[in-house]
């Protein structure tokens, strides 16, 4: 893992310098009529043709790259538009897209990108600087409510966009931006061309609804879409103006369609990757092992990708606006009475119980998975009732002989723990945590309710007093500022501080806004693991335990170099049908 | 006649009035709890409060909830849906591009459970106590008494094992390179899951209202009268039996119906059908507002619409039931 | 949902051998034949409703009783002759051995005999909310258990679940006539009673209710159930909603037997006299719709508990930790149940049983009050 890292390391700060290419390091260097410089994807030469069966659970929600926020919408969307730069799926570095190469100025502040020469949208369109102009002018349009424009955000200013010429844009940021690369990747690139007159008509947010023609969605991806039929299927074709080819010099993707089928719940997505009728199956940690069994006779492998990115934890309201009653905000504000609670959670019971054994104990925010800033040094909380008791009663806390858990003050420690009812993992999670405390003798109630009330709690009313959630993370902590920073709207356990309440919420602001101005990322490591470090000591979300992340995918596929971070299908347009 | 149906028609007016007045009164009873937008933080952490509130402007949720009820009510004398907040889409294009299905569904299951249970009874009634009777009987208890999710779930796994029927969806994944005759049986194959989930509740319903009925008018008199008059058995039973017992079954037309359009949500969200149910049920647990209202109304107008087809087609059938 | 699909009385022999003489043994054994099914639906659900009752004391294990190292442990095997041949008097079980933890796998651990014993002590509970005890009618000694239906993914009793679970399912029908049909009858009856414009607000609001798809509004008023509810609000809540739904259907048919027996003789008498509206309602016009209203009502119910548990299995009903057995047997809507745990389909054999009971009761209870059908 320190190995991995290392060269992580490396390629990001070559990355950051501009030395372009990364991917393309056989020579000669192929190009094609019109591409004079395509890139090129490493992996044995493919077949063409063939079909691709995709499934995902529920509809997409919009086919408008900037409109979509979901991931039923981006993903259908992925493979359809392209950003300007990409993550490797192996290194996870980020390496040239639409961009050939990039710059940037001594001051970290100016980056200069230049498109490649002969770029096509999918409708044989010309790709140009007013593309890309174009698709900043929207992501911070005041109407147009996207997600991209509260992260591509520095220092509260956008980030200025001028062309320098027809191939070349420059990004002026009012700071240094970390993140840059990485969130500028994120945003794809939309054609002008087609959209330009329903955007200046004031309608962009109703263009490229799911009810839209597919023959007018536009990218510059590997596939475009033919046809959409709700609640049943989503049919893509290769585009024949895709900007990547192989080794040998020949346009991709290899594979000729996709065909994501929709599907109403888990159960089916399953049944149709056993059915024969889905070519991969996300494998839950509870069915790994029957799976693995069945590998041979269903004709697919099992990928492991160690562990993922999301977890669960529990958190308890320390908000003053809550409405608590003085004592139990004090409980909760406690750091002793949280490490208590911390040390009090069988681990290995969640880990044996909900993820049949496939899952590691979690202490900290940052996942293993994220190999670069993930800290392994920071405090840990294994399973151990005495330890968990000594705690408490450092804090003053008591159990009387009736077997109940008081206060210095004589309060008896009753509490509610929540969770949204419809998600499995959660309830179990929250029942295990429950009879946990129960033997501290503390008095929990655990009543899982209505996803929309504890949304609303959560945002809105502040009326909750412990909860177990779980957030989907990424390999940026900047991402992750929302949750982290005081003032953020889902720093769960007291959002939207005018200013930091505790000297240590203070720090975490510090180290996110050092971070998030700096460039070198080894420097935005170090701040990085301050946080998390700071966060394992104060515990204010109770990690858990993160499962790994298993996918099928059936034996029929050339080229798959199945990677954690990306997946059996990062490298999709090199893979190919045996 | 046609006064009756004119005054059924006008009342429609006041009736889908109060059918909309409680859906929207139903949803904003919901205490402390959020409406769709607030849910997005959770769901992408990164947005901000003032794009929350962007969204929520753009749709006209920030107004107090009984301006946006008559917002609503004025839009929909326009035959304007409004937008979905989770597809930003007409809702009027999202509920069409499903009702269809839906109906179809409807459809089959009525036509089929109304084949099979008319027959089914007769027998049953003719061969009153007779072993058949009895298992049919039973049969019918049975299928009243099963779930229609936990026969649908059945169903799934029988058809996932034998791998004879498609397990998900409407159309098969080269649905538009077939010719006609094989589109029509693909749709055909697909329909077979649902048809027979949700028709099997309907079926012991029916042949048992079939059976009852049948048997009353066979112990009446005029059916006597008709005996000694020597007409055959047969004839007895068809020709007078028969046509006597389905009268009150076809009041019962629009009823099923409503039945059929509920039990629908549980069979689509099982097997994955392209329907109505399906959305309606996301549209309840996202708070898309508009989703729902615009599903319910279309609901109670083919709701309405059954109930009158039905007492129109009893008013043929039975020439002693005269609307004023 | 299904409380009008069951309309199917026993009637007499067929028309053609009408005519014919019976000994009285065949009399009788028609008779007999054409209540059997309601004896045995209501023999069924007395030892139901008994068992919910009895609830804590024949459940070996508490509600929330769980053993973390035997989640999903398949039911207990019973024994009488043990791994070496010997016959035991009692019956006995073996303790689990865990074979595989993340399967799970589990196997009897023969080398001790653990004999199921009866009236043992164990967790403390209120017979009926007032008699303390702690004496349960099954135990066995740790480290076996005494799991006879099996566990589910905590390691909690599915039979002790079940017999707990049994109170919200067998409740919720009983709650739900209590609360509709004094709402139906009133109305109804004073609707047919008294005509005109109370007869029009009344029926025209019915008619609003009816027009519903009652699926969807169910969903949406359960969805917007406050969560804060403990375990009885919410099973009282969730009776209200599907009352609110439901009671449309029978006002409008008990306004249709008012209408026809308001001029009757007894009721204008009873007018005459000068009693109250109210009074000549309750007293002498409901009265006369009760066979209607018995049978309406045993019907009702099955059709209640198939609602409940739809609306549990969407996770819009009773929630963790109090259970029913709509709730149980959304555990089972996975594959893997179906295959690995087929024990957790057993809630869904509960559900299909006491539904098939009302069934055949109500159907049995409206054949005695027929009297159209009063044929010896």
């Amino acid at each position: 893992m320190r190995g991995s890292a290392l060269i992580a390391l490396v390629t990001l700060v070559a990355a950051a310098f501009g030395l372009p290419g990364v991917g393309a390091a056989t020579a000669p260097h192929p190009s094609l009529p019109g591409l004079p410089d395509p890139k090129v994807m490493t992996g044995q030469p493919g077949r063409y043709g063939g079909v691709f069966l995709d499934s995902q659970q529920s509809d997409p929600s919009t086919f408008n790259p900037i409109l979509a926020n979901s991931t039923s919408s981006t993903g259908p969307l992925a493979n359809v538009f392209d950003g300007l730069v990409e993550a490797n799926g192996k290194t996870t570095d980020i390496e040239p897209g639409l961009a050939e190469s990039w710059t940037v100025s001594k001051d970290g502040r100016t980056w200069t990108f230049t498109l490649r020469q002969g770029l096509q949208w999918a409708d044989g369109a010309p790709v140009t600087a007013d593309d890309v102009l174009f698709t900043f002018q929207v992501v911070y349009d005041k109407r147009i409510p996207n997600s991209a424009a509260d992260v591509l955000k520095v220092a509260g200013q956008p980030i200025e966009v001028t062309k320098v010429n027809a191939r070349t844009v420059q990004f002026h940021t009012a700071e240094p931006f970390g993140p840059f690369l990485r969130e500028i990747g994120n945003a794809s690139l939309i054609p002008q061309h087609v959209l330009r007159k329903a955007y200046d008509a004031g309608q962009f947010n109703q263009t490229w609804g799911v009810n839209t023609p597919p023959s007018q969605i536009v990218g510059t991806g590997p596939y475009k879409i033919t046809e959409y039929r709700p609640a049943q299927r989503i049919v893509y074709d290769r585009n024949p103006h895709y900007w990547k080819v192989d080794m040998r010099g020949q346009r991709l993707p290899y594979i000729d369609h996709i065909v994501l089928t929709i599907v109403p719940n888990q159960n089916a997505l399953r049944l149709l990757f056993q059915g024969g009728q889905a070519d991969s199956y996300g494998v839950r940690p509870a069915e790994y092992a029957e799976f693995a069994r069945g590998a041979r006779a269903g004709n697919y492998t099992v990928y492991d990708g160690g562990p993922s990115f999301g977890s669960e934890f529990l958190t308890f309201n320390q908000n003053t606006a809550s409405g608590m009653p003085g004592y139990k905000l004090r409980w909760f504000q406690a750091q002793k009475f949280r490490q208590a609670v911390s040390y009090a959670i069988d681990r290995q019971a969640i880990i044996n119980q909900v993820y049949a054994g496939h899952a590691v104990p979690e202490y900290g925010p940052e996942s293993p998975a994220d190999k670069f800033f993930f800290d392994p040094h920071t405090m840990q909380y294994p399973y151990n009732l005495q330890k968990a008791a000594a705690v408490l009663a450092e804090a003053g806390f008591k159990k009387g002989t009736d077997g109940v858990l008081r206060d210095a003050d004589g309060h008896a420690v009753q509490f509610v723990i929540t969770t949204n009812a419809d998600n499995p993992d959660r309830v179990a999670i929250g029942n295990i945590i429950r009879q946990d405390l129960t033997a501290l003798g503390m008095q929990v109630t655990f009543a899982p309710e209505a996803f929309n009330t504890l949304v609303a709690k959560l945002t809105d009313s502040f009326k909750w007093e412990a909860l177990v959630l779980g957030l989907t993370g990424g390999i940026e902590p900047a991402d992750g500022q929302n949750v982290w920073k005081s003032s953020g709207s889902l720093h769960m356990w007291y959002p939207r501080q005018a200013k930091p309440a505790t000297p240590w919420e203070a720090e975490i602001d510090r180290y996110f806004d050092l971070a998030a101005t700096t460039v070198d990322q080894n420097r935005r490591r170090d701040y990085y693991n301050q946080w998390q470090e700071i966060v394992a000591e104060q515990v204010p979300l109770i990690y858990t335990a993160i499962p790994h992340a298993y996918v099928a995918v059936r034996n029929k596929f050339g080229n798959i170099e199945f990677t954690a971070f990306g997946g059996p299908f990062w490298n999709f347009p090199v893979i190919y049908i045996k | 006649m046609i006064r009756y149906i004119a005054r059924r028609l006008i009342l429609l007016g006041p009736l889908l009035l109060g059918i909309t007045f409680v859906s929207w009164a139903a949803i904003q009873l919901a205490p402390g709890s959020s409406d769709y937008f607030q849910s997005l933080v959770l769901q992408y952490p990164q947005i901000s409060p003032q794009r929350i509130a962007a969204l929520r402007a753009e749709f006209g949720m920030d107004q107090p909830p009984l301006v946006q009820y008559l917002h609503w009510l004025w839009s929909i004398v326009h035959l304007n849906f409004g937008y979905s907040f989770a597809y930003n889409v007409p809702v009027a294009w999202l509920i069409g591009s499903r009702a269809l299905n839906t109906l179809l569904l409807s459809v089959t299951s009525l036509v089929v459970a109304w084949a099979l249970a008319l027959p089914l009874g007769i027998y049953s009634a003719v061969h009153q106590y007779s072993a058949l009777d009895g298992a049919l009987s039973a049969a019918a208890f049975v299928a009243i008494s099963v779930p229609s999710f936990f026969s649908a779930l059945l169903l799934l796994y029988a058809a996932f094992w034998t791998h004879l029927l498609p397990l998900q969806g409407l159309t098969s994944v080269d649905f538009d390179f077939l010719p006609w005759w094989d589109k029509i049986l693909d749709v055909a194959r697909h329909l077979v899951l649902p048809t027979i989930a949700l028709g099997v509740f309907s079926v012991g319903g029916l042949m048992r209202y079939m059976r009852t009925n049948l048997l009353d008018v066979l112990r009446s008199d005029y059916l006597q009268t008709a005996r000694a008059k020597g007409l055959p058995e047969r004839a007895v039973i068809f020709r007078h039996g028969v046509r006597n017992a389905i009268n009150p079954l076809v009041t019962l037309f629009g009823f099923e119906l409503g039945g059929l359009l509920s039990g629908a949500a549980f069979v689509e969200n099982v097997l994955g059908y392209p329907g109505l149910g399906r959305l309606v049920l996301e549209a309840v647990l996202k708070r898309d507002v508009f989703v729902v209202m615009g599903s319910l109304l279309m609901g109670s107008v083919l709701l309405i619409l059954g109930n009158l087809t039905a007492d129109i087609m009893l008013a043929y059938v039975d020439p002693r039931i005269r609307y004023d | 949902m299904s409380q009008d699909a069951a309309a199917a009385p026993r009637v007499s022999a067929s028309p053609e051998r009408a005519g014919r003489s019976r000994t009285p043994l065949q009399l009788a054994w028609r008779r007999l034949r054409r209540y059997r099914l309601a004896v045995v639906g209501g023999v069924t659900l007395v030892c139901l409703y008994a068992a919910m009752v009895l609830a804590p004391f024949l459940a070996p294990y508490a509600l929330d009783y769980s053993d973390r190292s035997l989640f999903y442990a398949p039911p207990v095997g019973v024994h009488l002759i043990d791994a070496r041949g010997r016959l035991h008097l009692r019956p006995f079980v073996y303790a689990y051995r865990v074979v595989d933890a993340s399967l799970p796998a589990y196997a009897p651990d023969t080398s001790r005999t653990y004999d199921i014993r009866f009236f043992v002590h164990g967790a403390p509970y209120r017979l009926l909310w007032l008699v303390p005890s702690d004496i349960h009618l099954l135990g066995v000694d740790s480290p076996a258990r005494l799991f006879l239906l099996g566990t589910d993914q905590f390691g909690r009793d599915l039979l002790s679940r079940l017999l707990y679970g049994s109170a919200v399912s067998l409740l919720i029908g009983i709650l739900v006539v209590l609360i509709t049909f004094p709402i139906g009858m009133i109305l109804g009856g004073i609707a047919g009673y008294y005509g005109g414009i109370i007869d029009n607000v009344i029926m025209r609001s019915v008619e609003v209710l009816a027009a519903f798809p009652s699926f969807y509004l169910l969903l949406t008023l359960a969805s917007v159930l406050p969560p804060t509810l403990s375990s009885g609000a919410r099973l009282f809540m969730i009776s209200a909603v599907f009352s609110f739904v439901g009671w449309g259907g029978l006002a409008r048919v008990l306004r249709g037997i008012v209408l026809g027996i308001r001029d009757v003789e007894f009721v204008l008498a009873a007018r005459a006299a000068g009693l109250p509206d109210l009074r000549v309602i309750v007293r002498h016009v409901l009265p006369t719709t009760a066979s209607y209203v018995i049978v309406a009502a045993t019907l009702t119910i099955p059709g209640v508990i198939l609602g409940e548990s739809g609306l549990s299995f969407l996770g819009l009903g009773v929630q963790e930790p109090s259970t029913s057995w709509g709730l149980l047997l959304a555990q089972a809507q996975s594959i893997e149940a179906l295959t690995q745990f087929p024990w957790l389909l057993i809630p869904g054999l509960l559900i299909v049983i006491a539904v098939l009971a009302f069934n055949f009761l109500g159907d049995g209870v409206r054949d005695a009050l027929d009297p159209r059908q009063r044929v010896a």
